[in-house]
């Protein structure tokens, strides 16, 4: 009896040291995979935010795979890459999307299914999305607007060389430069454009847009490729001198064109702090350490002109660090 | 146990366990503190240790980098003095064997571009501003210099990061400096490599903390970290450890550029430490369950022996005459301890038999002894009733009374055994009641019921008698009317039951009790007591006289004894 009870005891006392051991051993973290969904793969813009992406994912040791559709207007693909990323068993989707409304079913059915959704650079309607990480779309408008206000005296007429109507980044960039404009009273928009977000129709839709209307002396250009499109033609049309272009982004092209006099200003954002800091949103998501975590995240934007072009702070923000 | 005694006195078992237990947990974790202490020190000299290698092995090729540069310039120089054909092509052919030199630029005394080599590209007509060169700087500065990385901005559509060597050339020449913008492909391939622990790392400053490079540069350029260089600039070379990180800092020799190498006390130290930690937690328990163990087996060596002698000695208290020894095995001590209680047991064992035997004896001597006193008390009562039948011519009754008497006196002898047959007690009884019933002139009258089966049993002489004086002397004495006395046999079961019972005046408890405790003093002889006593020796407490009475009723005295035969208890 007495025995008994005590053999019992050594007994438990055994399990339990063997239990410890073995939960305290067996803790191994599994690695995670990220669906990186962009717009494009193509631009400066989107390499750099597959870089930033890259570095995130490498220094949380998880699996990411970046898929994009080839034109910035092809929301269908885009849905399509969605649904594949979660049969592919993505457990979280960096998604920026190219049509705020049509893209927002993919996402919920998503999101449905299990996996986090983490939106960057372009939001979409979705009430599934855990945090956007990106510019502030608003504000960078509304500087890309003040840039011209500053840089030029007198009347501005204004020409707005924009992408997809059905972009939520696009629209709200414009609104926030119009209701600058408005605001100075001294800006009349004289045309608003929707063009292809890729350099070669953005081009030819520009310089379509200024032989129609040649008193425009401002051109708003709203993304990477309609700045390097819209460069292009006031480089074409030679207007170098008389129109003042406000570009988004950094290109080679614009920042030549910086250079040369084609481009006047540049709204740069942060696309590598996008892509690192949706994959880093997507892992603590993944792991639970989202405790706090923003709805909504703003990188940084800045203003690049011929002035300041070359100051170690534009260089950090236009050019991208390559050691290869 | 029986007498009460409340134990209060802990176990061996616990007090050995408890404290060999006890003992070895802390010396264990006093050694377990000790050594985790040493351990965790020795793992942090090791971490600094093995960052401060990585880092002067990295601060070595970088020197070395450095110093090829250093030569690659001279050739660069020495080149410059040469034609322009030879010259072009010995710089074309420099940057086909360094691909990590972007472009060789030479500059006038006024700080102009004046030529550049680079294998595909050419520079722009104008160029906005020229970030690899810096004339005041290289005024002021006199000898050769490396700048900060900045952006090559001297091309169209190419703007790589570089970081530019810039050297004054002698008198004589053309050109007042020349330049090698470096990209980082050599550099990086030095540091981007070198891994302290899993997330531990290098990377470049100069003097002022000014990141020259870095792995996660565009981290760093996108703000989404920062190095706290400045404050590494202010340290000298050596490595530094904080709670969380070590750093160590080694200046590339002939140069301002310092390498510092970043390593995670959690990565390198902590992780180990806690592995060790749960290791060592792991030992510690398996020592103590070993010495709970060990202790416990070795207080059940002692204990348990102890216990059963314990355990001996009390049913030995209970009931010492039916008690057999078995030795008790254990430790030596245990096994001399059960030796001495054998040499007790049977010393104690002994001793009562003897206790026992002697009681016997003292009665049978005692029997004997009150046999002698009352004979010739009753002999003369008898023999002067017999006298005067004699004088009365009552022959025939005299007859019958001497021949009473006679068989009277030789079953008492019996040959001097205690156990007689029954039917010779009966015809012993028979006999002195007689004489008696002679004496008192027939004022009671005897009736004998017994059971022929018994008759051939044995049973201690002398029983019935005493019992039957009793009921003469207290009982009929004091009757008016006629007494009658009858004596009963039966067998019950495996005993033997006599029955005398009277119609006398009965006894009151106090009598019955003062009859039984009565001693030997009495002079009516043979007590009750004695016969009492006498059944007892022979076959136990069970067994015995029972009496019971009835004021005016009677007395009826019941004798129990076993089923006696032949030969047994003969020898007792």
């Amino acid at each position: 009896m007495r025995i008994n009870r005590v053999s019992a005891l050594l007994a438990a006392l055994l399990f339990t040291l063997l239990l410890g051991g073995c939960s305290s051993s067996g803790e191994y973290s599994r690695q995670h995979t990220v669906a990186l969904v962009a717009k494009s793969t193509q631009t400066e813009f989107w390499l750099s935010v597959f870089a930033g992406a890259e570095a995130a994912a490498a220094e949380y040791n998880m699996k990411l795979s970046i898929i994009g559709p080839e034109t910035e207007e092809d929301y269908e693909t885009q849905n399509l890459m969605v649904a594949q990323a979660v049969e592919d068993g993505a457990e979280a989707i960096v998604f920026s999307a190219i049509d705020y409304e049509n893209n927002a079913s993919a996402i919920d059915q998503a999101a449905k299914a299990g996996v986090k959704i983490v939106a960057i650079d372009s939001g979409v309607a979705s009430q599934m999305v855990c945090t956007y990480i990106g510019t502030d779309n608003y504000a960078a408008g509304e500087m890309a607007a003040q840039a011209a206000l500053d840089r030029v005296e007198g009347k501005l007429k204004v020409g707005v060389v924009n992408y997809d109507i059905s972009s939520a980044n696009g629209q709200q960039r414009q609104q926030g430069a119009l209701d600058v404009l408005e605001e100075s009273g001294r800006a009349e928009i004289v045309s608003v454009i929707n063009t292809l977000a890729d350099a070669e129709p953005a081009r030819d839709d520009t310089v379509e847009m200024l032989n129609l209307f040649p008193e425009i002396n401002v051109l708003l250009a709203f993304n990477e490729p309609t700045s390097v499109g819209a460069a292009q033609a006031v480089e074409e049309l030679g207007l170098s001198d008389t129109v003042f272009l406000v570009g988004f982004d950094s290109n080679v092209e614009t920042v030549d064109g910086l250079q040369e006099g084609s481009v006047d200003a540049l709204i740069v954002q942060n696309p590598y702090a996008m892509g690192y800091l949706g994959v880093e949103s997507a892992y603590r998501l993944l792991t639970g350490q989202d405790a706090g975590m923003e709805r909504v995240v703003d990188t940084s934007t800045q203003t690049v002109d011929r002035d300041n072009l070359f100051t170690m702070d534009s260089q950090k923000v236009l050019f991208a660090f390559n050691s290869g | 146990m029986k007498d009460g005694v409340s134990r209060t006195g802990l176990r061996i078992t616990t007090i050995l366990v408890s404290m060999v237990v006890g003992v070895v947990a802390v010396i264990l974790c006093c050694c377990i503190i000790l050594f985790l202490n040493r351990y965790r020190s020795a793992m942090v000299q090791s971490a600094r240790t093995s960052t401060a290698q990585a880092v002067s092995q990295v601060s070595n090729t970088v020197g070395s980098y450095l110093q090829g540069m250093n030569q690659a310039m001279s050739m660069v120089e020495w080149s410059l003095l040469e034609s322009d054909e030879d010259r072009d092509r010995m710089l074309t052919a420099f940057l086909i064997f360094r691909p990590d030199v972007v472009a060789v630029t030479g500059y006038s005394h006024s700080g102009e571009l004046m030529d550049c080599w680079c294998l595909d590209r050419e520079p722009r007509e104008n160029i906005y501003r020229n970030l690899s060169f810096d004339l005041e700087r290289a005024r002021s500065t006199g000898s050769s210099y490396m700048t900060a990385p900045h952006v090559e901005s001297i091309f169209e559509g190419y703007y790589p990061w570089v970081v530019t060597m810039t050297a004054p050339l002698e008198q004589g020449n053309s050109m007042a400096w020349v330049s090698l913008d470096l990209s980082f492909s050599s550099i990086s391939s030095y540091i981007n490599n070198v891994s302290i622990g899993q997330r531990g790392y290098c990377f470049l400053m100069d003097g002022e903390g000014g990141i020259v490079y870095h792995p996660q540069q565009q981290l760093l350029y996108a703000g989404l970290k920062t190095e706290n260089s400045a404050a590494l600039a202010a340290l000298e070379d050596g490595s530094y450890a904080d709670d969380t990180v070590i750093y160590a800092v080694t200046s590339v020799p002939d140069s301002d550029w310092r390498v510092v190498g970043v390593s995670y006390v959690d990565e390198l130290v902590n992780r180990n430490v806690s592995d060790m930690i749960r290791l060592t937690i792991l030992l510690g328990a398996a020592v103590l369950l070993a010495a709970l163990l060990t202790s416990w087996l070795l207080s059940r060596l002692l204990a348990q022996p102890l216990r059963a002698l314990a355990e001996a000695m009390g049913s030995f208290e209970r009931d010492a005459d039916h008690f057999t020894y078995r030795p008790v095995g254990g430790t030596r001590e245990v096994q001399e301890l059960s030796g001495s209680f054998r040499h007790m047991v049977l010393r104690i064992q002994q001793l009562m038999s003897t206790v026992r035997e002697e009681e016997i004896n003292l009665r049978k001597t005692e029997l004997k002894a009150l046999q002698a006193q009352i004979n010739p008390h009753f002999l003369y009562n008898t023999l002067d009733s017999i006298a005067w039948m004699c004088e009365q011519g009552r022959n025939a009754d005299a007859v019958k009374m001497v021949h009473a008497l006679a068989r009277l006196f030789r079953i008492s002898i019996s040959k001097g055994h205690e156990l007689i047959p029954i039917s010779k007690e009966i015809q012993h009884a028979e006999s002195y009641l007689q004489i008696q019933k002679y004496r008192y002139k027939n004022q009671f009258t005897y009736e004998f019921d017994v059971d022929p089966a018994c008759l051939d049993y044995y049973c201690n002489k002398i029983t019935l008698q005493p019992i039957i004086e009793n009921a003469i002397n207290h009982g009929l004495d004091l009757l008016v009317e006629e007494g009658r006395i009858t004596v009963q046999v039966r067998q019950d079961g495996e005993d033997i039951v006599f029955t005398v019972r009277d119609n006398g005046v009965g006894m009151s408890r106090e009598l019955i009790e003062s009859i039984l405790e009565q001693g030997p003093k009495d002079r009516t002889g043979i007590g009750i007591r004695n016969v009492n006593d006498r059944l007892q020796i022979y076959f136990g407490k069970q067994y015995g006289l029972h009496i019971t009475s009835e004021p005016d009723v009677g007395t009826c005295v019941e004798i129990r004894m076993p089923k006696i035969q032949e030969g047994e208890y003969e020898d007792k």
